[in-house]
């Protein structure tokens, strides 16, 4: 019988396979679709779980660096014609200088009311954007101009190269996480998570490590923005710094499993299957049922099992390999 | 020009007094239970939508409605605490917040469900009336509002200061471990501050209906305005969550007159924001005073 660790590099490498080859088995563009909002959600998991997850510092605020790493990339290339691409990287960049002054502004709060700051952060961001007109056009928004299939300008003509954008970036948050929980800024982040004041009195120097975390949580989240608005064609206020974008983020990571590696993107799969099963049931006419579904779902894992889903498949896994190969 | 200064200072006022009793709600949960009430808005909504069906189905008045509002969601935060919070009161800060977030997402989807996005609207015989006095404006209906909010905060000041079972609210606030000791049960002084703090929010939809639509995302409206009164007033002190009220009514109402009809959103955000980078230490101990 292989060791533990050998199974894990065997299931990761078939999970791989199956990954990759998935969109040229499915070709229906609805399917592809769900696959690519799974990615992509995962992926902003991911992002809001190394700040959120890791170290507890719960923002409901991502929606900035998200709409932030759109608009960047939108205005770069309407404005100015600089590939997406570039505009992205410029996205990243620009929420990192963001999250500077609002980290410093949320972060001397603790608990609910750093929670609360992070919300009106980036509600404040929206209003800038809705309010000043010269800034970027608007609350009309704009269209992204469609240039049919340029690669160069990350617009393609089939949907399954979005899919391999969206599988690029969640490679990318999932790789920087497992390297940051493998180091010693990880240990200073769970120790920050499990008591700030701990953490300080045996020399975790907490403000900066919390303020560099959240630098790579805006850097990252801000690149699934630019590649959002190329793949609606579309960008406003109201899309870009959706309230949403921040629920979502902090409930796939919640659900799936907070401060774990693969909490979001379980997560996302159990999220994101139920909303489109439940759309092709019910339609999209009914308002509110997706997020009545995911509140519940939500309310079900923090009274039962506040460790997530991954909670239930490690317990169910020990049940039935009592020997756990999963101790490796 | 004093005129106008005036006129925007009294709206803020009376509509200053809705805030109030949806700030103290928020603000007595913290300094009892120690956490953060997101779906206070929610509630608000729900008292709206209650009086709103007893006013079409009933022909009940909307204010006369609030002997029901009240007692109905004084029932429903003693179930919210007895089913809900109590069950994750912990060290830990992520169960906390994300159930009464949760809580929220959940009654304002379902309200979206129920009732659709329209907005509500209760017309009374008074909902147009005004009161005209040299040169000034006074709504009939706010000023009902602002003066029963401001008889229910009296009535709750005096109940915290007289009553024992007020006083043992006040003392679990300010050290529940000693409160225990002297035979105070923590769950039941919970219940009734939920009890309370949600038959303020249900009164508060009472009154907003003869001057205000009822619609899902109102609450919102609300609860925002309320997290920012409770941090500028001092967590979890009751007084200071009623006057910072009352204060961001009126720069609210100022806003309006002076930068913009739309402004009213952007001014509560910049308090927010003004409040957490200038006076963040009155966000550290508070205690129900």
């Amino acid at each position: 019988m292989p060791s533990p660790g050998k199974w894990k590099v065997v299931a990761l490498a078939a999970l791989a396979v199956i990954v990759l080859v998935l969109p040229l088995l499915v070709t229906n563009s609805f399917a592809i679709d769900i696959f690519i909002r799974i990615l992509l959600f995962s992926f902003i998991g991911v992002a809001w779980n190394l700040m959120g997850g890791y170290a507890k510092q719960l923002s409901l605020g991502h929606a900035a660096y998200f709409g932030l790493g759109a608009y960047t990339s939108t205005i770069l290339q309407v404005d100015f014609g600089i590939s997406p691409w570039i505009g992205m990287v410029a996205g990243g960049l620009v929420a990192m200088l963001a999250s500077l002054p609002i980290g410093w502004l949320c972060f001397r709060l603790r608990g609910p009311y750093f929670t609360i700051a992070t919300i009106a952060t980036a509600q404040a961001l929206m209003l800038i954007f809705l309010k000043f007109r010269d800034l970027a056009w608007g609350a009309e928004g704009t269209t992204i101009p469609n240039l049919g299939n340029a690669p160069l300008m990350m617009q393609f003509e089939a949907k399954a190269a979005y899919y391999y954008v969206a599988l690029g970036l969640l490679v990318l948050g999932l790789v920087i996480t497992y390297l940051i929980e493998n180091s010693w800024m990880g240990y200073y982040l769970v120790a920050i998570g499990e008591d700030e004041d701990a953490a300080e009195a045996i020399g975790v120097n907490a403000p900066r490590i919390k303020r560099n975390i959240y630098l790579i949580s805006a850097f990252l989240t801000a690149l699934a923005g630019t590649f959002y608005t190329q793949y609606i064609y579309f960008i406003d206020p109201a899309t870009a710094f959706n309230f949403n974008i921040s629920i979502e983020a902090a409930l796939v990571a919640i659900v799936g499993g907070i401060g774990t590696l693969w909490g979001p993107v379980i997560g996302t799969v159990l999220l994101e299957t139920t909303s489109a099963l439940l759309q092709s049931w019910l339609g999209s006419s009914i308002g509110g049922v997706q997020l009545t579904v995911y509140s519940l779902i939500l309310i079900a894992v923090i009274l039962w099992r506040p460790t997530g889903l991954i909670g239930v498949i490690t317990d169910a896994w020990r049940h039935y390999f009592p020997r756990s190969l999963l101790r490796a | 020009m004093l005129e106008t200064v005036v006129q925007a200072v009294i709206n803020g006022l009376l509509i200053g007094g809705i805030y109030a009793l949806v700030s103290i709600g928020v603000t007595l949960i913290f300094g009892v239970v120690k956490i953060v009430n997101f779906a206070q808005g929610e509630f608000v909504m729900i008292g709206m939508y209650i009086s709103f069906f007893l006013a079409t189905q009933f022909g009940i008045d909307p204010i006369a409605s609030l002997f029901v509002t009240m007692p109905v969601l004084f029932v429903i935060g003693v179930l919210v605490q007895h089913f809900l919070i109590r069950r994750v009161l912990g060290p830990n800060d992520m169960p906390q917040i994300f159930l009464t977030f949760a809580l929220s997402l959940l009654l304002l989807n379902l309200a979206l469900m129920l009732f659709t996005a329209n907005y509500r609207t209760v017309h009374t015989s008074y909902s147009d009336a005004a009161i005209h006095v040299s040169g000034l404006y006074i709504p009939v209906a706010k000023l009902i509002a602002f003066v029963v909010a401001m008889v229910l905060s009296g009535l709750l000041w005096v109940f915290l200061h007289t009553t024992d079972l007020g006083k043992a609210m006040r003392a679990a606030a300010q050290n529940r471990d000693v409160a225990t000791l002297m035979g105070i049960n923590p769950n039941r002084v919970f219940c009734v501050a939920l009890g309370i703090a949600l038959a303020l929010a249900g009164a508060a939809g009472s009154l907003l209906m003869p001057f205000y639509s009822a619609y899902p995302f109102v609450g919102q409206v609300f609860v925002l305005m309320a997290f920012v009164a409770v941090v500028l007033g001092t967590l979890g002190n009751v007084v200071g969550a009623l006057i910072a009220s009352l204060m961001m009514g009126i720069a609210e109402s100022l806003g309006i007159q002076y930068v913009g009809a739309d402004s009213g959103q952007i001014v509560v955000f910049a308090m927010l924001l003004l409040t957490l980078a200038f006076k963040p230490n009155g966000l550290g101990g508070g205690r129900v005073r």
